[in-house]
């Protein structure tokens, strides 16, 4: 082991011979900060944390750059979490236990299928597309955004796979721009904007539907498929119930806005416009639905009783996150939906 | 098509559809239904059970599980050439007609991104997945002579912003690319969460020992990247063609040259999703070059001539070159002999260039080259090193 005398010698030395070594003094000195700074001066796309240096082309234009525009807390976790629960849609589901359905129960499946795997791909674009827009200084939200982007291809592949497994097909897509009123997920600049319309609302029905799956599946194989996405999808919501906590805590000038979003996020959970929530009223998909909760076409009258169960549960678990963001003060204070408070009251 | 014959929906359902649609109404939000609401909410119950464009499918599962290849087929397997559909439709799902726009996709033809081994290496992605923070051995990492350790974080931060760079060049393009093409979207969903393994692991790498990180990047190849609009192929030519190979140099002289097991690991399952990345990202620039009209790939050679101008000035920059030259030397009294050695890997990384854009049908050879390029090129050899 070098002594740090004979060290200062033959880096001399080194440099003598030519060699640069200013970086390494550099890294011997450098301390670094603790925590994440609250406005990202990053327009080089370093990693957070390492030496800046003057000659180096600024092309980072990040349009976030501020921690209370994107940050949450515990997502190294959540990120963990996302990496030791992938699963493959090839050999994580057991392809083998489907058989053939009767014709209905089929196209039912067939067309719920259909209309996952179209929506996922909302669900992996739109978080794509503000990975690149956001600070590295950031890079947290940065994993769990495109952690969530393969999840959620995952997701449109194995509901896919289960359209074109049994017999059947795909069937007919979905209308989801028609009759939106007011911001869509797709179309949101801002970043909690699209996480309270994209994670709180939007993925956090379908979280209750495939929590709900072994109701509507037929075999192992379909109920693998459901519990596998419900894991998953939690772990998307969760990112934005993290999110609005923090902007709760820490951007309480913001809570306004944020309520805003809620107050349209609810107007189409209440009416099924968008099409985001395949349990959604008049739906094609709650057609569907109906006719595998029932067990048949002939039996929706049944389906249909538990797929308002169903809506009920859905409310009652929204209700859940607005408490858990601290957004629950509109459940009391009249500004909540008044058909998402009946639905409340009756799942109570 | 197939047949079912349609019910009519009952009655106890209808009353109870009208009753939720009233309640809407009275209470000052939008209606149940629409007058324009689509087919499948009112006119005809249970149509939709007939529309599909092929039934019938059943794709079965082969030696590795039911893969996405083993869904390409009948209708399901045809690829457009091209694609006006801006409305996020499954490719084979049945269309209604008059569905809005949903996005305006930039990249809506085959040609500006398809490349065939995409599917494969979408499921090769999820069944070779890897956990870096469980499968390395962290505490096997024990501390080495202080300049190798300092040499170490400095590999480790250029690996870690390497990786970050993709995860943005990738971000920016995803979105803007078709959904008729969803094999190629998938495989670049699985990059960038390899991307992100990778940052991680190599911060956590340059952190490990009480460490802290190094200098940042040159750059300059970074904003070329960053800043090119024309097409995904041009970026696929910079990200795996260019950047791609010196990524994949620096991870497997990083495992040749690894003083433990865990960074022995580290190195070498970063290699196989390095590959990955390149397989898909030649096969892309080949097709293009092969499909898209006469004179593409000449233009693609073009505009590397000052693409190389960039590289040549990141290449200059010390900073990564005597760090590597440290940890292959193991020390910096050694640094001469470990400079002979990246001096090698220098002349490895443009021949390996040259090879690619050949492959791919891009004149790029030592004629053609920057000369500041081809001057690594004409040296001895004086050591060999990784694999």
């Amino acid at each position: 082991m070098a002594t740090v005398d004979s060290r200062t010698k033959y880096w001399e030395q080194a440099r003598e011979q030519g060699f640069d070594l200013s970086w390494l003094s550099q890294l011997q000195d450098h301390v670094m900060g603790d925590g994440v700074e609250e406005y990202s001066a990053n327009d080089t796309g370093r990693v957070q944390g390492s030496i800046p240096r003057n000659n180096v082309a600024r092309f980072g234009a990040y349009t976030f750059r501020t921690k209370s525009e994107v940050w949450a807390h515990n997502l190294t976790k959540l990120y963990e979490e996302f990496i030791t629960r992938q699963w493959s849609s090839a050999t994580d589901i057991p392809w083998e236990t489907i058989q053939a359905l009767p014709e209905d129960i089929e196209a039912a499946e067939c067309q719920l299928a259909t209309f996952f795997t179209q929506v996922e791909f909302v669900a992996s674009d739109v978080p794509g597309r503000f990975i690149s827009t956001m600070s590295p200084d950031y890079q947290e939200v940065r994993l769990a955004l495109l952690a969530q982007v393969m999840d959620e291809s995952r997701h449109l592949d194995v509901f896919r796979k289960r359209a074109l497994a049994n017999g059947g097909g795909l069937m007919r897509m979905t209308d989801s721009v028609s009759d939106v009123v007011g911001g869509s997920t797709d179309n949101a600049r801002e970043f909690t904007e699209f996480s309270s319309r994209l994670h709180i609302t939007g993925e956090g029905n379908v979280l209750t539907l495939f929590r709900l799956g072994e109701m509507m599946a037929y075999n192992d194989a379909e109920k693998a498929i459901y519990r596998r996405c419900a894991q998953d999808e939690a772990r998307h919501v969760a990112i934005g119930v993290l999110h609005l906590r923090y902007m709760n805590e820490f951007s309480p000038e913001r809570r306004e806005e944020i309520h805003c979003y809620l107050d349209e996020g609810e107007s189409r959970q209440a009416t099924g416009a968008g099409g985001e929530n395949p349990a959604g009223q008049n739906q094609l998909t709650s057609q569907a639905l109906a006719v595998l909760l029932g067990g048949g076409k002939d039996k929706m009258d049944e389906g249909q009783n538990i797929l308002r169960a169903i809506r009920q549960r859905q409310t009652k678990e929204y209700f859940q996150r607005l408490k858990s963001a601290g957004f629950d003060d509109r459940i009391h204070n009249g500004r909540v939906s008044p058909v998402l408070l009946e639905q409340y009251k009756a799942a109570a | 098509m197939y047949g079912l014959s349609q019910i009519l929906l009952p009655l106890r359902l209808v009353m109870a559809l009208e009753e939720e649609q009233q309640q809407a109404e009275s209470e000052g939000n939008e209606p149940a239904a629409a007058p324009e609401a689509p087919p499948s909410a009112n006119a005809e119950p249970l149509a939709w059970m007939k529309d599909t464009v092929q039934w019938g499918v059943r794709a079965e599962p082969g030696k590795h599980g039911l893969t996405m290849r083993d869904l390409n087929v009948g209708i399901y397997g045809e690829i457009p050439e091209s694609s006006s559909d801006m409305s996020r439709r499954p490719r084979g799902a049945f269309p209604i007609p008059g569905v809005p726009r949903t996005d305006l996709y930039a990249l809506s033809a085959k040609v500006d991104l398809w490349a065939d081994n995409a599917v494969d290496l979408y499921e090769e992605a999820i069944q070779r997945r890897w956990m870096g923070h469980l499968e390395v051995d962290w505490d096997d990492i024990t501390p080495q002579p202080i300049e190798v350790e300092l040499a170490m974080r400095q590999l480790c931060t250029e690996l870690a912003q390497q990786a970050s760079m993709e995860t943005d060049i990738i971000g920016q393009w995803l979105h803007k690319m078709n959904y008729a093409y969803h094999e190629v979207k998938t495989f670049l969903a699985s990059e960038i969460f390899d991307t992100g393994r990778h940052y991680t692991l190599f911060r956590r790498r340059a952190l490990h020992n009480d460490g802290s990180l190094g200098l940042e990047s040159a750059g300059q190849f970074n904003r070329r990247m960053m800043e090119t609009r024309p097409g995904w192929t041009e970026v696929g030519m910079f990200l795996y063609m260019v950047r791609g190979p010196l990524t994949l140099l620096l991870y497997r002289y990083g495992e040749a040259y690894a003083r433990n097991r865990a960074d022995k690991f580290l190195f070498r399952k970063c290699v196989e999703d390095k590959a990955r990345h390149m397989a898909y990202g030649m096969a892309h620039v080949k097709y293009a070059v092969d499909n898209q009209p006469p004179g593409f790939g000449q233009g693609l050679g073009n505009l590397m001539r000052g693409v190389e101008r960039d590289l040549v000035r990141d290449l200059k920059d010390p900073v990564l070159w005597e760090a590597l030259a440290i940890i292959i030397s193991g020390s910096v009294a050694n640094m001469a002999q470990g400079m002979a050695v990246v001096e090698d890997f220098k002349q490895r990384y443009i021949e390996d260039y040259l090879k690619r854009m050949q492959w791919a049908g891009i004149n790029k050879t030592e004629a053609n080259l920057s000369p500041d390029l081809a001057a690594f090129l004409r040296r001895e050899e004086t050591a060999e090193a990784g694999g």
